[in-house]
């Protein structure tokens, strides 16, 4: 991590901390910081801005409730943050009765749109410049596209399996041994 | 690395990519609760994942969050915070709700007694719940302690069967039953689920009740031997926690 991810960490542990202290203003800081880039991965996933509005809110109101219980070395305030965002967007995507709520034109809509969220061509720019990009690079295709669809686009075990037009098993075991070669090269 | 090893390898996986079902994540967070070195796995993947997350075109908040999220924030008490005790289900005024009319040194003990460590059977039993093919629970519920750390999991299957799997050690005094209860609905009051044998997994068939549903309230309370008296939850709760329905997705 850069010096200014770094420092950018660090308020963000400060934040939370003030949050888990009981003061508010520890959730305005968040914003401050990490807002705008946290509404761009929920809007990623959901694709539509009352969704991903929705995702944002609930996430910021848990980190709220459950600050108090964030201690420990277990990773850092930020991986936290966007985790817990991660889990609301995948609670509204799997929620059943909410996306029976929509009409077929907006399912549609919003199915077309996620499908673009993982590009065939051009997934580089979805890793950045980072030593994780590399580590994809030298992954197999399929195995590297079922890892990007679970995380950057939130697709469940068997919508991937689905796109990929394998069986589930296959699906998992890509993703699975995809995951140990990552971690091996990134160690 | 052996086969459980890998199971809990691939479990932190599939739960730091989101790949969980909803009910499967939310029984790993109980056991991830108790065993740091896996709470600690999933953080590393989830750092290591970071930079995808980064990638997303940063985009300027709708007009007027900050000030929703403030009022909403400000409405919501914190998990584990400083809060005068929950009241017990009972509504029955002559009981009083509280551990005043238990001994003080076995209830000191109880307290005690809530070891921080995981029983590796629970951890199999978890396993074994998302192998498990058989019928799907219609509501689950992790019921918290009143530090909010998780200590038992009910699987409600809505054949007025229930399945309770303990995530933490529970010391119940001599003399002392744990009873288990279910709020249907505001009209019917507490319906008790069983008195268990101890803390132990058990699988509980309770009254004619209606089928479970999201957000219904399940709680474990200490009771005198052989159960309530009353009929009405009297004692001090051990857990207690909200039902989340199983979507089966």
């Amino acid at each position: 991590m850069d010096d200014h991810g770094k420092q950018r960490n660090r308020r963000l542990e400060q934040a939370v901390q003030a949050c888990a202290e009981g003061h508010p203003e520890g959730i305005d800081a968040i914003l401050e910081l990490e807002g705008s880039q946290l509404f761009g991965v929920a809007l990623r996933i959901l694709t539509r801005h009352d969704l991903a509005e929705e995702a944002l809110q609930d996430a910021m109101v848990l980190i709220w409730r459950k600050s108090p219980q964030q201690r420990g070395p277990a990773g850092s305030a930020r991986g936290w943050i966007y985790a817990i965002l991660r889990n609301r967007c995948l609670t509204i995507l799997r929620d059943g009765r909410r996306l029976s709520s929509m009409s077929p034109d907006e399912l549609t809509r919003m199915q077309d749109a996620r499908d673009q969220i993982v590009p065939e061509e051009g997934w580089q720019m979805l890793a950045g410049s980072s030593r994780l990009g590399d580590c994809l690079d030298a992954l197999d295709d399929p195995a590297r596209r079922a890892i990007l669809l679970a995380h950057v686009g939130g697709f469940s075990h068997g919508e991937i399996s689905a796109r990929q037009g394998v069986p589930l098993g296959t699906a998992k075991s890509w993703i699975r041994r995809g995951l140990a070669s990552l971690k091996e090269c990134l160690s | 690395m052996n086969g459980f090893q890998d199971d809990l390898t691939g479990f932190a996986d599939d739960y730091a990519l989101g790949l969980m079902s909803p009910a499967a994540a939310e029984l790993f967070e109980a056991v991830m609760a108790r065993d740091p070195a896996l709470a600690e796995r999933v953080a590393h993947l989830r750092e290591t994942l970071m930079p995808l997350d980064l990638s997303a075109k940063p985009h300027a908040l709708p007009e007027g969050f900050a000030a929703r999220l403030r009022d909403q924030v400000s409405q919501t008490p914190q998990d584990g915070a400083v809060v005068p005790p929950a009241p017990v289900l009972g509504s029955d005024p002559t009981v009083a709700p509280t551990p005043a009319n238990l001994p003080a040194a076995p209830l000191r003990r109880w307290m005690a007694g809530v070891a921080a460590a995981l029983v590796l059977g629970v951890a199999l039993g978890f396993g074994g719940a998302l192998q498990r093919p058989g019928p799907e629970p219609v509501v689950m519920a992790v019921l918290l302690g009143p530090d909010g750390q998780p200590r038992a999991v009910v699987s409600d299957y809505g054949n007025d069967t229930a399945q309770i799997r303990f995530v933490a050690d529970i010391d119940v005094p001599q003399g002392y039953s744990l009873q288990t209860w279910t709020l249907p609905s505001a009209q019917m009051g507490p319906q008790s689920l069983g008195v268990l044998d101890g803390p132990q997994a058990t699988v509980l068939h309770g009254p004619d009740l209606p089928a479970p549903g999201d957000n219904q309230l399940y709680e474990i309370t200490l009771e005198p031997e052989g159960g309530s008296p009353t009929g009405r939850p009297t004692g001090p709760i051990i857990a207690k926690g909200l039902a989340a329905a199983q979507s089966g997705v």
